[in-house]
């Protein structure tokens, strides 16, 4: 065996990984190889004296970080269990039996006509409680807002994820989180304003700022959140973009997979 | 004995995402060490490692059952730690301060020798290029074998094994040149 095959088993050999029989041909090449002799002597010296800095290194992780996450996982279950209210998944399932979609139309217009007819007057909210309804989400929209401008990330989180709940997001709200999918610091903010701007989807403005931001993505996972977002939303008047994200040089080839996968949902593929 | 990784994992991607605070308890340590050898800074270090923990927590149903937890999630700290130098260039270098020796048994001059040496290799494995300080972090520091560095590098065991060498010898050069001395 050569000198640079031998040479490469060293390291495995200091770290008592290598298997006896290649130990064996090793201490046998060294008998009569000066030259390798004095290369594990040297890597010998520098891995044995490693081991003073490994010490250096091992200090407990700050307990207050295990705190952080696991409000982060607390806030991210609470989300998930509003999500699974949502009936998105009905929606699928629906939408992939053209023949109930028929059946449920025609019951619904039926509906609709005898409804018109006999409900004489529609029941309507008093001007209190309709007010009392809108200055709560005024106040949901504020603390949201104002938590997506704090300096903690895990505090933009949650104002994130706030937003999310609100049953009618307000103009301002959806500027701030595009403002946060392209500019937050945070990966994991702008992952989570992405997912936060899918009821706002119907917008073709919000739509078109999506497309936009994804070139400028320094994350190749906000790059494929976001393209994943478009699909999910079935934005067609993406698919030019996403044509020339997929042979986009610049960005990361995960993302490229993606738009090309987003292309062919989307129906642009040729 | 509890549950391993891979099982744990599969709990958290199939929406028992709680189970995830196990897994945080048996690798933040580990992927804090990784994320401080790179980048030489403490509180740093463990920030990267909250983020790593939540891509997992958000990228959970993209583990594939059965697959080396420890190695997919070394794979997203590495993804975080490259988003991390996107935004922060040029490369953080591993700051130079002398490192603290253990043991009081050794004696005050062996003790003195012992403390430049260290100094010496920590300088020499900050001026390493980050690719080769990587693969000797894992291998080295976080005691990773190698199907499990081929597994976090996405590369064949036969790369690691030389990866490593190369590595070791261009740190053994920088070491030896700083103390101006050679092994005999």
């Amino acid at each position: 065996m050569n000198c640079e095959r031998i040479r490469e088993q060293i390291p495995e050999c200091l770290a008592g990984r290598l298997d006896a029989a290649a130990r064996e041909r090793l201490v046998e090449h060294l008998e009569g190889c000066s030259g390798c002799r004095t290369e594990v002597a040297e890597l010998n010296a520098v891995w044995r004296a490693m081991e003073s800095l490994k010490s250096v290194k091992e200090t407990a992780p700050d307990p207050a970080a295990r705190a952080r996450f696991l409000e982060v996982l607390e806030a991210y279950r609470a989300g998930m269990g509003v999500a699974a209210e949502r009936p998105q998944r009905r929606i699928g399932w629906f939408a992939a039996r053209p023949v109930w979609q028929a059946a449920m139309a025609a019951g619904l217009v039926i509906l609709g006509v005898f409804a018109g007819r006999y409900v004489a007057e529609p029941r309507q909210e008093s001007p209190e409680v309709a007010q009392l309804k809108g200055q709560v989400e005024s106040l949901r929209q504020l603390v949201a807002l104002s938590m997506m401008q704090q300096q903690s990330p895990s505090a933009r989180l949650r104002g994130v994820s706030y937003s999310e709940q609100m049953s009618q997001p307000d103009r301002q709200v959806q500027q701030a989180l595009l403002y946060a999918v392209s500019h937050d610091s945070n990966v994991n903010v702008r992952l989570s304003a992405v997912d936060a701007l899918q009821k706002f989807a119907g917008d073709p403005e919000v739509v078109r700022a999506m497309v936009d931001a994804i070139p400028v993505q320094d994350s190749p996972l906000v790059q494929v959140s976001l393209v994943d977002m478009l699909v999910q939303v079935d934005a067609r008047g993406a698919a030019p973009a996403m044509a020339r994200l997929a042979v986009d040089e610049q960005v990361d080839e995960v993302v490229r997979q993606r738009a090309r996968w987003a292309l062919n949902k989307l129906g642009g593929a040729r | 004995m509890g549950l391993d990784d891979e099982a744990i994992m599969n709990e958290v991607r199939t929406g028992d995402v709680a189970r995830l605070e196990v897994l945080f308890d048996r690798h933040q340590a580990g992927l804090v060490r990784y994320f401080v050898y790179l980048t030489g800074n403490r509180p740093l270090g463990e920030d990267l490692a909250q983020d790593a923990f939540f891509r997992v927590l958000k990228y959970r149903h993209t583990y594939q059952p059965g697959a080396n937890f420890r190695a997919w999630l070394y794979q997203i700290g590495r993804n975080v730690y490259a988003d991390h130098l996107g935004k922060h260039k040029p490369e953080v270098a591993m700051p130079q301060e002398a490192p603290e020796i253990r043991g009081s048994e050794t004696p005050p001059d062996r003790e003195f020798q012992k403390k430049q040496e260290a100094l010496l290799l920590h300088k020499a494995l900050a001026e390493l290029p980050g690719e080769k300080r990587e693969v000797l972090i894992l291998s080295r520091f976080l005691d990773m074998k190698y199907e499990e560095i081929a597994a976090v590098l996405k590369c064949e065991v036969g790369t690691v094994k030389v990866r490593v060498y190369r590595a070791m010898r261009e740190l053994s050069d920088r070491f030896f040149a700083l103390s101006g001395e050679r092994a005999s």
